[in-house]
């Protein structure tokens, strides 16, 4: 056990986002076999009073993707916050299988406090973890996201993703006329703006240490490619070629980014690396080659090409430069990112003229179509490899939803204000 | 405390830390700070008929369109003009494939201009995809009006 309270923190806070949440997960049909769960309200021992619930932001966190039923209070035959107060008989007798209880107490720093839980199995009677997160005061919801995290983890064997976060692009509205390039919470909540501009903004991506988004600005009156860095709002244009500069995403280790030029008369995959700051060309054929992701093991790139007449899909080993077509169903598939695994993508699939989100396995090459409203695009992956984040259409109006990869739960992000799309899931945060 | 007693204890360690865990993780507030683009470009339209429209998925200009070009040549090259062409999708297919679209409807335009008698040096091209549609709708009305090339001068 680390005792990682002797350390001396110091928190440098720059700047309150907005608390006022813009996306919000609201289920729609979720798994048949969840998980019961119960996570009682923890024991608040500070003399502030409490603004934010831990509990009630653990049972949303799980709740969302439909994997876990979680027991609300009221159902609670007690409230135990020690392990004197648990009785493993009336929590069986609830059909409850896991068991939450924690407490939280100030530390020897200022405003910081220690969220302290144990969770149990409530079948082998007894406690499979027992952890606590430190943090200011005025990150309660991101403490339950971390103990989420934990919990999700130690029960599914593969990490919990509530703590991470999505970049997304709002578009003009009524009572906004610019284009925001925006980031929240998973769960839509503490969503702040990044970047604003009257012209338009596409195709965020997160650098993989989280620290800096690139994407494309309309600001110079043409695309460009530009990188913010998250802490300081520093931001760098990288060297601006003739054409199209637009759908950058970054390599694993963070060194270069793919991206697509068509200086060369039509638009083609290039690479541009960030200590040369120069670009090299990947692709070269007449047609449009497109929508670049890099592959988790770093050997290739997933890309859109029409080179056969009609969008589909292809790699190229960033070794020798061969291509290699990987979609053969339909006459569009386009917009591919990598699973985490590498061993399947999910893309943009037109069926019958309408646009689902598909999934296709590498190796045995089956595609799975996964959604079943029209005009679906920007498929974006949880770095757990379990959900999928997409922009849709409710009615006129731009929305985010989202699915499991086994298809089982879907959910609508219905923004509050404004209107969501391209959405971008940011890798696992510490 | 016996041997027995000892002995029970360190088992009853190793079998807690068999099946348990511990972890201790920390939060920090949000440190993100935003930022705002500066002297917004903006460009104008030249007078009447700079719009050209295109058919689904497609960046080639029919005859009807082929005319209006003529024209717009003769109105550039009479008042020694430079304009820019904006090309320009409907919201069906992926943002990035529909600027590369975009980009293929612009340079169309611009080669015809290039062929009626327009400079190259006086025209420039530049693809928004979907990205700004003239009219908003998800149907073929307003998808019809959102395939478009716009000839403005720069």
């Amino acid at each position: 056990m680390h005792f990682r309270k002797f350390l001396l923190i110091t928190y440098f806070i720059i700047f309150f986002p907005t608390l006022s949440s813009q996306l919000r997960i609201e289920i729609k049909g979720g798994a048949e076999e969840s998980i019961s769960i119960a996570v009682v309200p923890m024991q608040w021992n500070l003399e502030v009073p409490q603004e934010t619930f831990i509990h009630k932001v653990i049972k949303s966190d799980l709740e969302s993707f439909g994997e876990f039923n979680v027991l609300p209070p009221r159902n609670m035959l007690s409230l135990p916050t020690s392990k004197e107060g648990v009785f493993f008989k009336d929590w069986r007798l609830l059909g409850t299988d896991y068991l939450v209880i924690g407490n939280v107490k100030s530390t020897d720093i200022d405003r910081e406090i220690r969220a302290s839980y144990t969770i149990y199995d409530v079948v082998k009677e007894r406690a499979i973890h027992r952890g606590s997160v430190l943090g200011p005061i005025s990150t309660l919801r991101k403490i339950g996201h971390k103990i989420s995290d934990t919990i999700y983890s130690r029960i599914h064997g593969i990490p919990g993703i509530f703590s991470t976060r999505l970049a997304y692009i709002d578009k003009p509205s009524n009572s906004d006329p610019n284009y925001n390039l925006m980031i929240s919470d998973i769960d839509g909540y503490d969503s702040m703006s990044l970047f604003s501009s009257p012209q338009p903004l596409m195709s965020p991506s997160w650098s993989p240490d989280l620290k800096n988004i690139a994407y494309v600005s309309f600001e110079e009156g043409t695309s460009r490619i530009f990188i913010q860095k998250l802490s300081s709002a520093e931001r760098k244009g990288l060297k601006l070629e003739k054409g199209i500069n637009s759908s950058p995403n970054w390599s694993p280790d963070g060194k270069k980014i793919s991206a697509v030029l068509s200086k060369t008369g039509n638009p083609d995959i290039f690479i541009y690396d960030m200590e040369r700051s120069s670009w090299s060309q990947v692709t070269k054929h007449f047609g449009i080659d497109t929508e670049p992701d890099w592959s988790p093991n770093s050997k290739s790139i997933l890309f859109t090409s029409n080179r056969s007449g009609s969008p589909q899909l292809y790699e190229v080993n960033t070794r020798n430069n061969r291509i290699k077509r990987l979609t053969f169903e339909g006459s569009y598939n386009a917009r591919g990112r990598y699973l985490p695994d590498g061993k399947g993508i999910v893309f943009v699939h037109r069926q019958n003229g309408i646009f689902h989100i598909a999934t296709q396995n590498l190796k045995t090459g089956k595609v799975k179509i996964l959604t079943d409203t029209t005009l679906d695009e920007s498929p974006t992956v949880s770095p757990n490899g379990n959900v999928v984040i997409y922009a849709t259409k409710d009615g006129d109006k731009d929305i985010l939803a989202g699915i499991t990869l086994d298809g089982k739960t879907k959910f609508v992000m219905p923004s509050l204000k404004g209107e969501a799309r391209e959405p971008s899931w940011s890798p696992l945060i510490d | 405390m016996n041997t027995f007693q000892k002995f029970y204890l360190t088992f009853l360690v190793i079998f807690l830390a068999s099946c348990s865990s511990v972890s201790t993780d920390r939060t920090n507030d949000a440190t993100a700070i935003s930022a705002s683009a500066t002297g917004a470009y903006s460009d104008s339209g030249l007078t009447s008929n700079n719009v050209l429209y295109f058919a689904y998925d497609r960046s080639d200009i029919n005859s009807e369109g082929r005319a209006k070009i003529r024209n717009l040549a003769k109105v550039i090259n009479n008042n020694n003009l430079s304009v820019r062409v904006e090309g320009h999708c409907d919201e069906r297919g992926t943002r990035e494939y529909n600027l590369a679209l975009g980009e293929q409807r612009a340079k169309t335009v611009a080669e015809l201009l290039v062929i009626n008698g327009v400079p190259s040096s006086k025209i420039s091209t530049v693809s928004y995809g979907e990205e700004k549609p003239a009219v908003s709708g998800s149907n073929e009305n307003s998808w019809s009006k959102n395939r478009r090339a716009l000839v403005k001068t720069f």
